[in-house]
């Protein structure tokens, strides 16, 4: 006798009995409306669709299967050289995010005050009519200018789509997660080795993983080349973290320093490489603009590691030999960039310091090093970007020397609290982005969107942020959801494309539809307000009608075609690639060939000889086509033309208080998936590292509940008292806390780091330093 | 018909619990406390900051060893827990009078009551969850970031599993009581 | 049999001591009842077993039912099989006392098996051999229709032959079912504690122990303690056989102590150390299941015949501590040392401690004891009637 227990049995059993924020709705009710839709769309029977994953950044392949229009199991996708036949545990997760019964399933208009919690149920015309109304408004009260109306998102395959919106309506602000996250090292490697590049960690003999958590913080392929590769084929790790990560545990070796005080380390490493003249001596004559410059700067400053292990705690013995054995193995040795970046003010001279001695060693587009690879180009999709003339710039580019186009978030909502800003800033949209939990002190961001008119909201879940916005606009997940596809450079290039798998379930829709939906109801409405103010486009009007003028600022122009249609004209120019992408989510040119299964857990993506490890032919994308040095452009803007080390740097952590520093673990996405059940039932709660002996001094054990707080604010939590972490330092994974009653798991469980972190930024674009915080605790 | 089994190439493991993550959605675990057919057991890292151990720090993914003398099976009363014609250790919830014997007999921590059926569970090598539908691996080895497991057929001499035992050292867990566990850790 | 009506049934001699066994019956079987109702409302959740440590309370209680049902058998048999004369008299009594229970010890049993209907229909369909809880609840099975039926030929359809045989049976398969119960916890190679020869031996050694106990506390009841001419041999013979039954266990014991210990082999020596340790064990196996009674039986000259009654209570007490440590110290050590996650403490040894079910139910099995007792007594004779 066989019993097979069906999948289908879980489902009902294991989604949470719970009721979202006014809107009952029990499982079975999801499910029931799920298997609905499949039927009226005629999904029934089992499927395979390939798809793309969204619970993180990386987007890895995945195949979703589905019976009788329910999700019941993602796969990983084999075909994808980027995420190499893997999902880590918030990829399987994906189907509760897409079941979670505290989803936003309608549009909301806020109803009572900002914050109360307390919305009204409306169709989508009258969300859009409200907006619309509300646009118009405050843009005749600012006469057209535009730049009041702000525009946020988080990273995703289809924050493209949001943004032709925000290039339609003509503000000047846009903000993104790289003023939180990877700013500082996206241009540090660039304006040095002229590429953020990745890292060829199947190749590298020799890698410095300093404040970067790969174990933890999955990025891909890193992660699965890593471990697997590296120490696997007897290449050596080292680790830097003022913690005892899972990634120091697979690691040759750990260095624990000081927190903030990395520069001070990769500065002694250059001193050894250049004062015992064992970098790449070749490489640099080469490919090195100015080094006699930096040279002396090194030799002369004294950054010796005898000077360093002052500074930083580590042992002058261990930097010599880091910096001895990394050129032994150059150039297959990597400073890896990081990625989450957002430490300090130094974040920026470090990830230069960093590239340059990475460089010393010729690691730079070549195999084994840091390469750029190449890319799959698309065909581009024109969107009307009208030029409104009453428009202001950016109201936050003097907050740092270089602000760029992602803005310096932090700063920005800095200046309108405090009341710098030039000019009003009455509207913020937001896109699939959590500044509530994201941004450090989250009672100035609580204070920010209360301050603001209109905020309106894209999510799919009742975030903290979605708390306080006025106008909620509910997405459906990405496994309901064609995206833009997208081109994946690297080493080894491929395009990959997530395809709708369910129909979305209630009324939410996709961003695209969404914004179609919204520009149809507001184009005309907002285009009368610039015809009332805009004197460039009256005298347009007046020479070639207001039907013609109107066709550039038609901002429905950018949402004409589905997704799919979309998909099909950017692939045109690959024979077979529409199709591919259909079927396998992935595409590359000869994929059929060159593709191979070499065993269970291994596939073969190109043939060596066909990789692009080196593409450069000695030219880098610099302004001198060499690694920059010295880059004296910046220097008017107060900004060090090479990376030195300053004594207000070191920070005094007064006795009895702590560093706080923040960072990820494998089973959650920043506060994006808090709420998933299936990851709660692998980590229920976060934890703060104390350690041990500390913990018992203070009669703190296991499980405790604590108070930490800052100048800025407080925040409860469990103790963990380890010895992984240092007597001066305390650490808790990031997105926990949430204060969002409608997240009915995450709901004040655990701490929240937003709440204690002060809200400082660097000097270069602004990002925002999230270790410069000193904490006390205290025994609740 | 063949003999199935798992080999590990476990110092590869980052303890990162996609294995688990995907086992539950794969069979239907339900998501209380206790329910688990996968587990990374961890050891607490040793020393003092900063001077600690890196070796003391390991991970042990864990499951199901399909022990080819399994004490679970021996002690079933009713044969509910039975070898399949593949050498899986599987449980008919039909026959499971959950007396619980074997949780207790289970030298490995394996099996736990499963809250849905009311019977006693565990891993099954994915048997009617993938096996069955012609998939040739399990949920935990396709979805691991850096490849630990590798499932196979050691009747197979050609298999993975079988090439990978002839070629590397391996050590088993507990194997001195007897069971035969059927998970090998690639030292 | 007697004579009994519904009336019958309902009045007994008010007195302090049976106004006390009815009020404590009274409450148990209650307890009992509201035990089973929150069970069948709230399945396996009603108990604090876990994956870790998945027998508890229940199983205690039911092992302590079938080691008292056993040990009434074999005491028992000692005059109607084995024809010593002073000790023909406790048959009825005894037998009665070792279906009862029993019944009790399957009672509680029944609601700690996830599926005992389903069990009556494997055991026969799909018959697990190598399964010592197979043997022992079949072996079970079969005692309990012997020792009926040689009940029915002693108290009802008087026959002595019958009974005899039967008897003989009841106490082969009694002792099969029982040693096999010491099986189902020495067959454990996963626990490296009850694993081997000691539990199946030590089951019968304390059965036997158990019965004693539990005639000097029936014939403390019946009599008052004030005893006629022809039980007061019985009872002093019972001293020199009990004194020497505890003796063998505290021998026992000690040298599965020692063995444990000796070496420091992993897991045992730890468990072992850990068990010596505890108060169940010091206070409840050591002090009140042998001391105690030991101790007076040595004092007495095996003469003691009052004093046993109390402390054959005490007894009683310990031999329940050693039902409960049987079950939990089986389970207390690990069958994993290593952390399931980051964030706990790595595991120690593994904590019990029952529900308010597991309670209800466990000791609402001593009032179902107490109730068929009462019943009994009501409906036959189950003092001597001169027959041998
Ligand atoms: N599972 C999971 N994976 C993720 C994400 C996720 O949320 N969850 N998010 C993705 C995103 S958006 C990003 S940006 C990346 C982030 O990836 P990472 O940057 O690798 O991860 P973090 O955990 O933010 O921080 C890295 C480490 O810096 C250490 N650290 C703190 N202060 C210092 C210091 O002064 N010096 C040094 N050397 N180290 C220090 C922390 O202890 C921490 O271990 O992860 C990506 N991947
Ligand atoms: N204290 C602290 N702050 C940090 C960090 C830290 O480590 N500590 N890390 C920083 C880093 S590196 C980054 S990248 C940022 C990340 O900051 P965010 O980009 O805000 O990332 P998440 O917290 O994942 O929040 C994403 C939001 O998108 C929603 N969402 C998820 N899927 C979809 C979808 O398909 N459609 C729509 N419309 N919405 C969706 C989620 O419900 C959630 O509200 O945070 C930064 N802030
Ligand atoms: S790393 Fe994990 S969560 Fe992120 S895209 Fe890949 S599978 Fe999804
Ligand atoms: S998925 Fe792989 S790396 Fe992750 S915990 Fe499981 S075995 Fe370890
Ligand atoms: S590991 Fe445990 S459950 Fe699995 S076969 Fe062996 S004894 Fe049975
Ligand atoms: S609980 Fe079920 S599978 Fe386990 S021994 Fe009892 S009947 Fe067999
Ligand atoms: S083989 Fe299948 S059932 Fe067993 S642990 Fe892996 S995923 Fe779970
Ligand atoms: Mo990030």
């Amino acid at each position: 006798m066989k019993v097979e227990v069906s999948r289908r049995r879980f489902l009902q059993g294991s989604i949470a009995l719970t009721i979202a924020g006014g809107y009952a709705m029990s499982p079975s009710e999801i499910l029931a409306s799920a298997k609905a839709k499949a039927s009226e769309s005629g999904q029934a029977g089992r499927k395979k669709i390939a798809t793309l994953c969204e619970m993180c950044v990386n987007k890895c392949a995945a195949f979703a299967y589905v019976e009788d229009g329910v999700v019941t199991k993602l796969d990983p996708n084999p075909y994808f050289p980027k995420s190499r036949n893997m999902l880590c545990p918030r990829g399987n997760a994906g189907v509760q995010a897409l079941y979670d019964p505290d989803r936003l399933k309608y549009p909301l208009i806020r109803d009572g005050e900002k914050g109360s919690g307390k919305f009204k149920r409306v169709s989508w015309d009258e969300a859009y009519k409200y907006i619309g109304d509300k646009l118009a408004q405050i843009l005749d009260e600012e006469h057209d200018n535009r730049s009041t109306v702000a525009f946020c998102a988080g990273e995703g395959v289809a924050e493209h789509t949001f943004k032709n919106f925000f290039t339609g309506f003509g503000s000047s602000h846009f903000l993104n997660h790289a003023s939180l996250c990877l700013a500082t090292t996206v241009s540090g490697y660039a304006l040095t080795i002229g590429g953020y590049g990745s890292a060829d960690l199947v190749n590298a003999d020799y890698v410095i993983m300093a404040g970067a958590n790969r174990a933890e913080a999955i990025v891909t392929p890193d992660t699965m080349d890593f471990f697997k590769r590296t120490i696997g084929r007897g290449a050596k790790l080292i680790t830097v973290d003022p913690r005892f990560t899972n990634t120091a545990a697979k690691s040759d070796k750990w260095i624990p320093l000081k927190v903030g005080t990395d520069l001070a380390f990769v500065l002694a490493l250059t001193y050894v490489a250049i004062n015992e003249e064992i970098y790449n001596k070749q490489f640099v004559a080469t490919s090195f603009n100015n080094f006699e410059a930096y040279k002396n700067h090194i030799l002369s400053s004294g950054y010796t590691p005898e000077w360093a292990q002052k500074i930083t705690g580590i042992p002058a013995q261990d930097i010599y030999e880091v910096a001895r054995t990394f050129m032994s193995h150059a150039p297959r040795a990597i400073y890896y960039q990081g990625r989450r970046t957002t430490w300090s003010k130094n974040d920026f001279q470090l990830r230069r310091a960093q590239a340059l001695f990475s460089a010393l060693g010729g690691g730079v587009d070549v195999k084994g090093g840091i390469c750029f690879g190449k890319n799959l180009p698309l065909i581009g999709h024109d969107v009307p970007s009208p030029i409104y003339d009453n428009a202001k710039s950016r109201i936050d580019k003097n907050e740092a020397a270089v602000v760029g186009g992602s803005g310096s978030w932090v700063g920005f909502r800095n200046m309108i609290l405090e009341g710098r800003n030039p000019y009003p800033i009455r509207a913020l949209f937001n896109y699939k982005h959590n500044p509530m939990s994201n941004m450090p002190n989250s009672r100035k961001t609580a204070e920010f969107l209360k301050k603001l008119d209109l905020v309106v909201t894209i999510d799919t879940m009742p975030s903290d942020t979605v708390m306080l916005s006025d106008v909620i606009l509910p997405e459906c997940t990405y496994l309901e959801r064609t995206d833009p596809v997208k081109s994946f450079g690297g080493i080894e290039p491929a395009i990959a494309q997530r395809n709708k798998v369910v129909e979305p379930l209630f009324e939410t829709k996709a961003v695209i539809d969404i914004m179609r939906g919204l520009t149809k109801n507001i184009s005309k409405q907002l285009f009368a307000v610039t015809k009332k103010y805009d004197t460039e486009v009256q005298d347009a009007i007046e020479k070639d009608g207001e039907e013609s003028v109107y066709g550039d600022f038609d901002l429905t122009k950018a949402f004409y075609e589905s997704q799919e249609e979309l998909n099909h004209h950017a692939v045109a120019n690959y024979p077979d690639a529409v199709q591919a992408l259909e079927e396998k989510g992935v595409y590359y040119p000869d994929m059929d060939k060159y593709f191979k299964k070499l065993n269970v857990n291994n596939y073969e993506y190109y043939p060596e000889s066909k990789k692009a490890y080196s593409v450069k032919n000695g030219k880098l994308a610099t302004p001198s086509g060499k690694v920059e040095c010295k880059i004296d452009s910046l220097v008017s803007k107060g900004i060090d033309a090479m990376p030195l080390w300053k004594d207000e740097y070191l920070k005094e952590i007064p006795d009895g208080k702590f560093n706080f520093i923040t960072g990820r673990h494998a089973q959650f996405t920043q506060s994006g998936s808090s709420n998933n059940k299936l990851l709660l039932s692998l980590v229920p709660t976060n934890y703060a590292w104390i350690n041990k002996r500390v913990a018992t001094k203070r009669g703190i054990k296991f499980g405790d509940l604590i108070e930490v707080s800052s100048k800025v604010g407080k925040t409860t939590i469990r103790a963990y008292p380890t010895e992984k972490i240092g007597q001066d330092t305390l650490f808790f994974v990031h997105g926990f806390g949430n204060a969002s009653s409608d997240l009915t798991l995450a709901h004040d469980n655990g701490g929240n780091d937003a709440n204690i972190l002060e809200d400082i930024i660097e000097p270069m674009h602004g990002a925002t330093c999230l270790h410069e915080t000193i904490v006390e605790i205290r025994k609740v | 018909m063949a003999r199935f089994a798992m080999a590990l190439d476990y110092k590869n493991c980052i303890n990162c619990r996609a294995c688990e993550s995907a086992c539950k959605q794969e069979n239907g675990i339900l998501l209380d406390k206790d329910h688990y057919r996968i587990w990374v057991g961890v050891k607490e890292i040793e020393g003092e900051f900063p001077n600690l151990s890196i070796a003391s720090q390991a991970y042990y993914p864990s499951q199901c060893q399909h022990c080819d003398n399994a004490p679970c099976q021996q002690v079933c009363p009713t044969n509910a827990t039975y070898y399949d014609q593949n050498g899986v250790v599987r449980i008919n919830p039909e026959q499971c009078i959950l007396c619980t014997y074997c949780i207790n007999a289970c030298p490995y921590d394996a099996r736990y009551v499963d809250n849905r059926t009311i019977t006693v569970d565990k891993c099954n090598f994915c048997a009617d969850t993938r096996l069955a539908n012609g998939e040739t691996t399990t949920a935990c080895q396709a979805t691991c970031p850096t490849k630990v497991r590798i499932f196979g057929d050691l009747d197979d001499p050609n298999s993975e599993i079988s090439q990978v035992l002839s070629k590397r050292e391996y050590k088993q867990i507990k194997a001195g009581l007897g069971t035969k566990p059927k998970l090998f850790y690639l030292i | 049999m007697n004579e009994f009506s519904i009336k019958s049934l309902i009045t007994f001699r008010k007195t302090p001591l049976n106004l006390l066994v009815a009020v404590i019956g009274a409450t148990l079987l209650a307890s009992f009842v509201a035990g089973a109702v929150y069970f069948f409302l709230h399945g396996h959740h009603a108990f604090n077993v876990t994956r870790q440590h998945p027998w508890g309370l229940l199983i205690s209680m039911y092992v302590f039912f079938v080691v008292s049902s056993t040990g009434l058998c074999i005491i028992s048999s000692i005059g109607h099989v084995f024809g010593i004369q002073e000790f023909q008299q406790i048959g009825k009594r005894a037998i009665a006392g070792a279906i009862i229970t029993l019944l009790s010890g399957f009672a509680v049993i029944s609601l700690e098996i996830g599926h005992p209907i389903r069990m009556i229909i494997y055991n026969v369909l799909t018959p697990g051999l190598t399964s010592a809880i197979w043997w022992m609840g079949t072996l079970y099975g079969v005692y309990m229709v012997f020792i009926m039926i040689e009940f029915f030929f002693l108290a009802v359809k008087v026959s002595h032959k019958w009974s005899k045989i039967f008897g003989i049976g009841g106490l082969l398969a009694g002792l099969a079912a029982h040693s096999n119960l010491g099986a189902v916890f020495g067959f454990l190679i996963s626990r490296p504690s009850a694993n081997g020869v000691f539990y199946p031996v030590y089951f019968i050694l304390s059965a036997m122990i158990t019965g004693c106990y539990l005639i000097y506390i029936f014939y403390g009841f019946r009599y008052r303690n004030e005893y006629p001419a022809h039980v007061i041999p019985m009872l002093k013979k019972l001293n020199k056989i009990l004194g020497m039954l505890l003796g063998v266990l505290i021998f026992f014991e000690a040298w599965k102590i020692i063995t444990a210990l000796y070496g420091s082999m992993p897991e045992r020596a730890e468990t072992i150390l850990h068990v010596i340790q505890s108060p169940t064990f010091i206070f409840g196996e050591v002090f009140l299941g042998m001391l105690i009674p030991f101790l007076i039986i040595l004092l007495s000259n095996a003469e003691a015949i009052k004093p046993m009654v109390y402390a054959s209570l005490t007894g009683m007490v310990g031999i329940f501590f050693m039902r409960y440590d049987l079950v939990h110290d089986t389970l207390i050590y690990p069958m994993d040392t290593l952390k399931r996650s980051d964030y706990q403490l790595p595991p120690g040894f593994i904590d019990y401690f029952p529900s308010l079910a597991e309670f209800a139910i466990g000791f609402g099995g001593i009032g179902i004891a107490i109730f068929l007792f009462y019943i009994a007594e009501k409906v036959f004779n189950l003092d001597d009637n001169g027959h041998y």
